[in-house]
């Protein structure tokens, strides 16, 4: 993801407490230099904090997804999200889901959860999910489901 | 198995307010819907705090939330994403969202951060620390006030654990935080966990703080527990309660006793056992009654 750069008043120490906080908070999820005058080893430390954290919560929200890394998903994860600022944990698994569906790469156990999640909400990536109104047959990595009314069928596994 | 679309359950408007409950006190725990079973199973506990962006402002509430409130048992909203230390005002959506959830839970009291969650329309996705100068006094200050105009009861600031410093502080960590909360009318949310993870990574004592503090400001107080990597110790929610911290929190009662005390889990969750023992512990620094 592509965010401009964070204003160069924070890299040397002056600028507006506003300016300050947005370089911080670049370096923090987009990749970006830590900040002048900042702990190197302190920032990286909260960095991977953060990311860590992140993976957690993205655990709860797409379960499966992190057990079919089972124990490279902290790593795999972190590799994902360091230059991408957070979404949301249910945004920021789906992403992750459908960049991996894409290249061949999401874990077969995941197949089906992310094909449920496609046949029951609405999501363009962008913006938060919406409830389908309608019924919607999905297909992902190998595995197809079906929604009516709000339910979901898992009607062929990967 | 497949996730389906939640059923959501739509609520005509209905008055959403409920009585004023009593003030915290004694021993009590962070309710998270992972631990609802054994929250609600606590027979004399008389309040937990709830993530406020968890509840719903209208609707139906997570039941056990709703079990709890029916017992009478306090409930505190405690705001993580109103970012009240950003240079930027508080979004008007989420103040709106948190004083709703206040009313509905008859909340006497609601806490929230001393730390920014987003800057440049970025989420940063943690508590952040400010840099501890007159600028972020004011910008914290300002996001308070606007904040207590659409509150209905008075607000607690958390101060924050935090991994690394601002390179130009220019006031003391006291100083920074009783000149928010003198100039804001803020009472305080003190995070004895917090206390000692930084003091701990400064390489301070944590006593000084604790000399230096309002203490009779104190609300409640946040308990949790951490764990050490490469050198840093990590306030991580996850962990057990470290022995040092229970010390702290028993100097902190010998100094002035807080009226009420929780513990703060938020994932890893042990057996029901160890979780009840922590409270045990922690009702015995503070010397409170025991809760299980």
């Amino acid at each position: 993801m592509t965010r401009p750069a964070g204003d160069p008043g924070g890299q040397s120490g002056g600028g507006t407490l506003a300016d300050r906080q947005a370089a911080l908070v670049e370096a923090l999820t987009a990749g970006r230099p830590v900040p002048h005058g900042f702990d190197g080893f302190r920032f990286e430390a909260a960095r991977v904090a953060l990311l860590r954290k992140r993976a957690g919560e993205v655990t709860r929200q797409w379960p499966m997804l992190a057990v079919g890394f089972g124990e490279r998903w902290n790593r795999e994860f972190a590799e994902w999200a360091a230059a991408r600022p957070t979404q949301g944990s249910l945004r920021d698994g789906w992403d992750l889901a459908r960049d991996l569906a894409k290249r061949d790469g999401l874990p077969l156990v995941a197949a089906a959860e992310l094909a449920g999640r496609e046949a029951a909400w609405h999501y363009d990536g962008r913006s938060a999910p919406r409830s389908r109104r309608s019924p919607a047959l999905r297909t992902a990595a190998g595995a197809t489901a079906l929604q009516i009314a709000g339910r979901v069928w898992l009607l062929r596994g990967p | 198995m497949v996730a389906a679309g939640a059923a959501v359950a739509v609520a005509e408007d209905q008055p959403s307010r409920r009585p004023r409950a009593a003030l915290a006190s004694g021993v009590g725990i962070g309710w998270r819907p992972e631990i609802a079973g054994f929250v609600e199973g606590l027979p004399g506990l008389r309040f937990v705090e709830v993530v406020a962006e968890s509840v719903p402002a209208h609707g139906e509430l997570p039941g056990g939330l709703r079990t709890l409130l029916d017992r009478g048992v306090t409930v505190i909203p405690h705001g993580v994403r109103l970012s009240l230390g950003g240079a930027e005002p508080v979004d008007a959506t989420r103040v709106e969202h948190f004083a709703a959830v206040a009313d509905r839970l008859g909340a006497p009291l609601v806490s929230e951060h001393i730390a920014f969650v987003r800057a440049g329309g970025v989420e940063a996705g943690h508590l952040l620390p400010l840099p501890r100068t007159r600028e972020a006094v004011d910008a914290v200050v300002a996001n308070v006030r606007l904040l207590q105009q659409s509150l209905t009861v008075p607000i607690a600031l958390e101060p924050i654990a935090a991994l690394f410093d601002w390179p130009d502080d220019e006031l003391t960590e006291a100083q920074f935080l009783t000149e928010i909360l003198d100039r804001s009318g803020a009472h305080l949310l003190l995070d004895v966990a917090n206390v000692y993870a930084n003091a701990r990574n400064r390489g301070t004592d944590p006593l000084d703080l604790l000399d230096d503090l309002p203490l009779d400001r104190v609300a409640y107080v946040h308990v949790a527990g951490g764990a050490e990597h490469q050198g840093l110790y990590h306030d991580t929610h996850t962990d057990a309660v470290p022995e040092p911290v229970l010390e702290l929190v028993a100097a902190l009662c010998a100094r002035h006793r807080p009226p009420a005390l929780m513990l703060e889990r938020d994932g890893d969750y042990p057996p029901a056992p160890d979780l009840a023992a922590e409270l045990d512990e922690i009702a015995k620094a503070s010397g409170y009654p025991a809760v299980t």
